[in-house]
């Protein structure tokens, strides 16, 4: 996929519009806690880790366009969470690593919606 | 004059393209990444070789694909000049001071961030060309906590998220104090910056205590009690001996903070948040008047937050659903809009914390003041669910979250966000006055006034956010002028920046004066002679 097609596909994700009920505080509650051991650094975190703790906070969550369950393509994914689109940040590998972004584009493009998740 | 004219004469310039040859630079044929100044492709080249003898290929990025992340930001940039030329991400101490040398082997600047994330200043741009930043990300280990002390020593690659997840899962009854970004932002890099939270410790750079930092002679050194031998007292006693030096390295190039201590919370008994509601813009000073008692005697203790209607409901609405495209944004508008959604014209929150006694008892001498200036006292009772109610009740307790990216696509969706913020003493009158010089700025631009005030001990930090499309040039380049146009003219009043982006720490430095200009250049010129430390932050060249 071009860099040019992976940025229409980008633009063409609609933004929610409205504003929910509030939702509780907190990363989203469905993904294992990362154990993170005194005078360790943070270890390796699995995709529902990831996205409870970075993407769930605005994807979902009225900020952001609902990306799970719509098969967004995993290279798409894995582009824009480098490059950030729009309105969203870039992530760098120090921030989200290599072998962990390797893992979270193919889960996201094949996980289910979540009903819980608000906006579009 | 002592300013070094030659070396702040070289700001901007060295504007040599580097090619694109294999050497790893950011640049490309179609926008090269400048050099720094007088530095030559080898001088770059040599650098980044050895920078990846130091942490590996890996953790070094120089071609133009592995340092997009670098390079995006929210900040006006018409230009595009805030542009790192590549990227090195140490993961300890000795790293650090291996780059360092380097750098100054080959007269290389480091533009360090620790998780890059400080949103509409900036995020990972340096302030002048041919930088490589330095990437503190890694460097993410928490490494210790004292729960009786309510303390803690921590790496800056460290986020909000992970500091309470670590205490959350090790039920350690301490609490965090985040800014609006605390998930994904660095208290060590939020406290460098002097940003603001919501919590009773929400002045963060009160509550830290003892640095680790890394001299541009690549030493390090340790302030406070930490270069005592055997000390205990090294994040419980802040001043050490002699002159304090932490102020020295925050909003600073000299020096590279490795670790910081901070003071954390006691999680109180009970924790009871409030929203003000006040119904006309023309509200704001009878607010402060009434605030101002309450917070210099300390009965409301948490740096609370006064939020305009319309920076309310940019967090979660998109301007054309208040107003048409290109019609200005009436205040008849927003506050139909703002009642709609259970909002005031200005909408202030604070919390109080205690015990139930002791909350019985300042209550009512709140409530009475507070009600007294015109405004209706809420409380979860009558919020409920109330999504503005509730963000702002996470905040005042060290929750995360990411509402306020919202804000990012009030206008159009291409992500232009850059916090203007101006101090004041905490005076109704001051901020009468600015309020309606900042809209008559901002709307002169053809831009709104989403603004908030964030009411400290005795100050007043206004926090104006001039959102705008990135993606449409032309409102980019007035973004670019209001900008500027806000930080002059509030700047000829008598309001400074208390913090400010990349686009302007040159501009905002000016104002505080050209012998606390001299100053800072001296030192700098003393401690780091090869200028390799975050060129241009706050000014300091």
């Amino acid at each position: 996929m071009t860099r040019s097609m992976l940025i229409m596909l980008a633009a063409a994700l609609p933004l929610p519009a409205m504003p929910a009920l509030a939702q509780q505080g907190g990363a989203p509650a469905v993904a294992t806690p990362v154990h993170q051991a005194l005078g360790q650094v943070l270890p390796k975190r699995s995709p529902e880790q990831v996205y409870a703790k970075v993407c769930g906070y605005c994807h979902g969550r009225n900020v952001g366009p609902i990306i799970l369950g719509r098969g967004l393509p995993a290279e798409a994914v894995h582009y824009i969470v480098r490059h950030g689109q729009n309105a969203m940040p870039a992530f760098r590998p120090t921030e989200i690593t290599p072998a962990e972004l390797d893992a979270l584009s193919p889960w996201v493009s094949q996980s289910p919606a979540r009903k819980e998740e608000h906006g579009q | 004059m002592s300013l070094d004219l030659d070396r702040r004469g070289l700001l901007g310039a060295g504007l040599a393209g580097a090619a694109s040859i294999g050497l790893g630079t950011g640049a490309s044929a179609a926008s090269p990444a400048p050099l720094a100044p007088g530095r030559s492709m080898a001088d770059f080249a040599g650098a980044m070789k050895a920078f990846r003898g130091v942490v590996g290929a890996e953790w070094v990025f120089g071609d133009e694909e592995a340092v997009a992340p670098y390079d995006k930001a929210y900040i006006p940039d018409p230009a595009h000049r805030y542009k790192p030329v590549g990227a090195v991400c140490p993961q300890s101490l000795e790293e650090v001071q291996a780059i360092v040398r380097i750098a100054n082997q080959y007269r290389q600047p480091l533009w360090t961030v620790s998780t890059g994330k400080n949103m509409g200043y900036g995020m990972t741009s340096p302030a002048t060309p041919g930088q490589v930043v330095l990437d503190l990300k890694r460097m993410n280990r928490i490494l210790e906590v004292d729960a009786e002390l309510g303390t803690c020593l921590l790496e800056p690659g460290v986020t909000y998220q992970q500091l309470k997840d670590y205490l959350d899962e090790n039920r350690i009854p301490l609490w965090i104090d985040v800014p609006t970004v605390g998930p994904i932002a660095s208290p060590v890099g939020n406290t460098l910056d002097r940003g603001v939270g919501y919590t009773p410790y929400g002045e963060h750079f009160m509550f830290q205590c003892g640095m680790e930092v890394v001299l541009p002679s690549g030493e390090v050194m340790r302030t406070g009690m930490g270069s005592i031998k055997g000390s205990t007292a090294w994040q419980a006693f802040k001043w050490g001996y002699g002159p304090y030096l932490d102020g020295l390295f925050t909003q600073s190039n000299f020096g590279i903070v490795t670790k910081m201590g901070l003071w954390l919370m006691p999680r109180p008994p009970v924790y009871k948040p409030f929203m003000v509601r006040h119904g006309e813009m023309a509200d704001v000073p009878r607010i402060i008047e009434a605030m101002r008692p309450l917070r210099v005697s300390n009965l409301v203790a948490n740096c609370n937050l006064m939020m305009s209607a319309s920076y309310q409901l940019a967090m979660f609405k998109r301007r054309n659903e208040i107003v048409p495209d290109g019609a200005p944004l009436d205040d008849a508008s927003v506050k139909k809009a703002a009642k709609a959604n259970g909002l005031g014209m200005w909408n202030t929150y604070f919390a109080l914390y205690g015990t139930d006694e002791t909350i019985a008892g300042v209550e009512p001498i709140i409530r009475a003041s507070l009600s007294a200036s015109g405004g209706e006292v809420l409380t979860a009772a009558e919020m409920g669910d109330n999504p503005w109610f509730h963000h702002h009740q996470t905040l005042m307790q060290g929750g995360l979250n990411l509402d306020e990216i919202g804000l990012l696509r009030w206008r159009g969706s291409g992500g232009g966000l850059a916090w203007f913020a101006p101090v004041a003493a905490a005076r109704g009158v001051e901020a009468e006055r600015q309020t309606a010089l900042a809209r008559q700025i901002v709307e002169s631009h053809g831009f709104d006034y989403t603004a908030a005030y964030a009411i400290g001990w005795r100050d007043l930090h206004h926090i104006i956010a001039l959102l705008f499309d990135k993606a449409d040039a032309a409102e980019h380049a007035r973004a670019d002028a209001c900008y500027k146009d806000l930080v002059v003219r509030f700047g000829a009043q008598g309001w400074a920046s208390y913090r400010t982006g990349v686009n302007s720490m040159d501009l905002v430095a000016r104002q505080y004066g050209e012998v606390n200009r001299r100053f800072n250049a001296t030192l700098k010129h003393a401690i780091d002679p090869n200028g390799i430390l975050s060129p241009g932050k706050s000014g300091i060249i």
